[in-house]
């Protein structure tokens, strides 16, 4: 007698349920991963501003702008988590979907989750680079802000994808 | 869009006006002293580097006076320095007190000897308390702790590193001298690790007790006080006291200084003026009767400048057009409403020699941008206000920092613009309070549209704007070539990326594809589009054909060309790159609904109120400071990069005019 794997499953749960959970992972993951990335960035940029501080408290101002620099990623994962619930119903509505559509939600979040985690780090690590630049001249402060903004510019441009594949879903067939 | 016009003054006056003259040209802080390494054999320098070094001494010796003085009298909490700027003092009221400078020094010296008395005397004081400390233990003890007996006795002061009673200590003694009976032993203190004791036996048995003290761990204290412990301590607690006293009388001292305070800064500044003159002084070319000075001034003020330094110095000025070659300084001068980018600007680097003022061009796009990215009517509201305040009611502030202000201003009516736009105010706070606490629906419809409904018509905007941004910077390029009169690098530089990009932005939106994703409202007929192509063409082989053009080998040429199209996809990841607009202002309006939501959770009533309130005030505080941090950070890489990059080198020096470069009072001069 042979077993019916799909049926076995489907006696355990309802995978046509299962579509506002994946939705919500995706939601969470945004959240998370963002803001995971901007802790570890901002921890790393604040021990540098500290240090520089030590020595010239004067040049507070700067560092604490550069400190801030990989702290964004965080914001943008809530920002994806947030919008992410208003469209799946979780904060009101229904959140009834087919399995197809919270699948689609969770692959609308990974850019910004993915994106979000790696950029804060890699960002931090610019923006380390800039605080000490700034320490040493800080005239050059102007062109020390824009090393680590460049690195943004991907996890700009991960929110961006994110956002626009998060709209469009609620318009698709599926 | 000014980088104003440089000349070279060169100044011939007669020695006896040397001091008068360069005081003159410190005050107006015109001129950048520049000068030539060489002259005439007859002309020498004279060493002023002692004089120098002693009046930067004194400018710092008057500073820390005054720190004394705050240590001790602390000032009248008044405005933070930053808003309330240097006291302004005329130039008569300047020679007034210059005259007093030298005495006000020798108080300023004084004031730093009161000082070191201070702390010789709080240092004597815990050294006395660490004396007296240390005699506690002895307290108990009536005799000299020199004691060392009498003509038949023999005395033992010290202690032991243990605790022990007196009756251990005679059993111990028993023990260790059996034969010896007349010892005896009194303990003056004990404590955890330490008795302190007094032992007196014949004095024909002192060696052996000593030998067998010694041998129980006795040791003999290491500063035994000649008079009995408890009047050494009386002695010591007098001296504290009269310590004590001293420091007390050097405090008041001090503090009958405290009138002085504006006066030692005065002096302050003006000792660092001096060295300043000093400075030029040692740099100056001397004869026996006259002196030569050269630098550079900007052009409009040099005729007055000439007629002053005529009239009332009776000096000999020539004003020069500068030489091919010459390293200028840069200084830039714009109106009300470009001259607050400057700072920007300088923050990238000041434009080189031939480069024009992007201020002037740049300033319209910073404002539009930054508003954009913050988008937030009431945001830009609260900026405006705080700016405008602090700029009216603060006159004083230093003129940079009051450029700053006036960005910020105007970069705060911008946001409101845009806030407006897209009917954005806190967020929805308008809403969710209506809902909240009044049970109504009252929604501030957007004048334009709500960016979260039609992210993708946003989007389309930022890269419109972006174009616009870009297609400026080429044609400032486009000015610069053209200035220059390079027609040719204007066309191959310029003409043909105007054509490539332009007609490949047209034909796109002629393309059903484009049209359909984007869901337009308008599409430019198939015409357009085939016209656009061939535009699109020219300028391709334009660009290959003259990207290369300094090669003289045809193959290297055409290769150097087909890598200056592949620039192309610079242009687009430029274009891509304002798509930043959507997503800081999408990120403003989100967090805020965030931190209204939060707060609406409790509901209405006076717990749910005081519950919004404060996280309406911790919620919004904190977004309108990140994304001010995001706003501003954004616009500048925007600037920078994608703006500044077409056209923009920079690398000129800054003028650093010879000036009273003081730190707490402004010299005006009387007109």
């Amino acid at each position: 007698m042979s077993i019916d794997l799909s049926s076995m499953a489907d006696m355990i749960f309802d995978w046509n349920k299962m579509g506002i959970v994946f939705a919500l992972l995706g939601a969470v993951l945004a959240a998370l991963l963002g803001g995971i990335g901007s802790a570890i960035g901002v921890g790393m940029t604040g021990q540098a501003a500290a240090g520089v501080v030590t020595e010239d408290p004067g040049k507070f101002g700067k560092v604490l702008v550069l400190q801030l620099l990989p702290g964004t990623q965080g914001i943008y994962g809530l920002l994806i988590g947030f919008i992410t619930l208003t469209q799946i119903g979780i904060l009101g509505g229904n959140p009834e979907m087919s399995l197809a559509k919270g699948l689609l939600y969770l692959a609308a979040c990974l850019p910004m989750a993915i994106v979000g985690l790696i950029s804060a780090k890699w960002q931090a690590k610019a923006s380390v680079s800039s605080i000490s630049l700034v320490a040493k001249k800080p005239d050059q402060f102007g062109k020390a802000m824009i090393f680590p903004a460049m690195v943004e510019t991907y996890a700009v441009l991960a929110l961006l994808i994110s956002i626009l594949s998060i709209f469009s879903i609620a318009g698709l067939p599926v | 869009m000014a980088v104003l016009e440089m000349k070279r003054i060169e100044i011939c006056a007669l020695k006896n006006q040397r001091k008068k003259i360069l005081e003159f040209l410190q005050r107006q802080g015109a001129v950048e002293i520049n000068i030539p390494e060489t002259a005439e054999e007859l002309f020498g320098k004279t060493d002023t580097t002692s004089a120098r070094l002693a009046f930067e001494k004194s400018s710092q010796t008057t500073a820390s006076a005054v720190t004394v003085l705050d240590g001790i009298v602390p000032p009248e909490k008044g405005l933070p320095k930053m808003l309330a700027g240097r006291q302004a003092i005329t130039a008569e009221q300047y020679e007034k007190t210059a005259q007093e400078a030298s005495s006000l020094s020798k108080k300023a010296a004084h004031i730093l000897l009161l000082d070191k008395k201070i702390a010789d005397s709080q240092a004597e004081v815990l050294r006395l308390e660490a004396q007296i400390e240390a005699l506690n233990p002895w307290l108990g003890l009536d005799v000299s702790m020199r004691t060392k007996g009498t003509q038949s006795t023999s005395v033992f002061i010290g202690t032991f590193p243990e605790a022990l009673t007196e009756g251990q200590l005679k059993e111990r003694l028993a023990a260790a001298l059996p034969e010896i009976s007349c010892v005896e032993a009194e303990v003056v203190s004990t404590q955890a690790q330490q008795t302190c004791v007094f032992v007196v036996c014949y004095g024909e048995y002192g060696m052996q007790v000593e030998n067998a003290l010694r041998s129980m761990g006795f040791t003999y204290p290491a500063t035994p006080s000649k008079l009995p412990p408890p009047q050494r301590v009386e002695e010591l607690q007098k001296r504290i006291e009269t310590a004590k006293k001293e420091e007390a009388a050097a405090q008041e001292e001090i503090a009958s200084y405290k009138d002085l305070r504006q006066d030692l800064l005065f002096a302050s500044d003006y000792y660092a003026m001096r060295a300043d003159k000093y400075q030029v002084l040692g740099e100056l070319w001397q004869s026996p009767r006259t002196f030569f000075v050269s630098g550079y001034i900007p052009a409009e003020d040099s005729a007055a400048l000439q007629r002053r330094l005529e009239e009332e110095y009776h000096a000999f000025v020539e004003i020069q057009t500068p030489e091919e070659g010459e390293d200028l300084p840069v200084k830039l001068k714009n109106g009300f409403f470009a001259a607050p980018v400057e700072g920007v600007v300088e923050g990238y680097s000041l434009p080189a020699k031939g480069e024009v003022d992007p201020s002037a061009v740049m300033c319209v796009f910073y404002y539009v941008l930054f508003g954009m990215m913050l988008s937030d009517a009431a945001y830009g509201i609260l900026i405006a206000l705080g700016c405008g305040i602090v700029l009216l009611k603060f006159k004083n502030i230093e003129e940079s920092l009051r450029k700053s202000l006036r960005m910020f201003f105007f970069c705060g009516i911008s946001t409101t613009f845009w806030g407006v736009m897209f009917g954005s105010y806190f967020g929805d706070a308008i809403p969710v309070i209506a809902r909240t606490f009044f049970g109504t629906e009252i929604t501030i419809p957007a004048l334009w549209f709500v960016p979260l409904d039609n992210p993708m018509k946003l989007m389309l905007f930022s890269f419109l704007l972006g174009i616009i941004h870009l297609f400026t910077g080429l044609a400032v390029q486009l000015y610069q070539l053209v200035k220059r009169k390079k027609y040719a690098d204007a066309l191959y530089d310029v003409g043909f990326w105007y054509f490539l990009v332009g007609g490949l932005i047209i034909f796109l939106l002629s393309t059903d594809m484009f049209h359909n994703m984007m869901s337009l409202s308008f599409q430019f007929p198939a015409i357009v589009g085939n016209i656009a192509v061939v535009f699109a063409a020219i300028g391709a082989v334009g660009i290959i054909a003259t990207s290369g053009r300094e090669s003289r080998n045809p193959g290297k040429r055409i290769l150097k060309g087909l890598y200056g199209l592949y620039n192309v996809s610079g242009y687009l990841s430029d274009i891509l790159s304002y798509s930043r607009l959507l997503a800081l202002g999408l990120a403003t309006g989100v967090i805020a609904t965030v931190f209204n939501q939060m707060g609406s959770m409790l509901g209405g009533g006076v717990v749910g109120g005081i519950f919004f309130t404060l996280v309406f005030v911790i919620g919004h505080g904190m977004n309108l400071a990140i994304n001010l941090l995001g706003a501003y950070v954004h616009t500048n890489r925007l600037q920078y990069v994608e703006f500044f990059g077409k056209f923009y080198e920079g690398g000129g020096r800054k003028f650093q005019p010879f000036a009273a470069k003081t730190k707490y009072f402004k010299i005006t001069e009387e007109k």
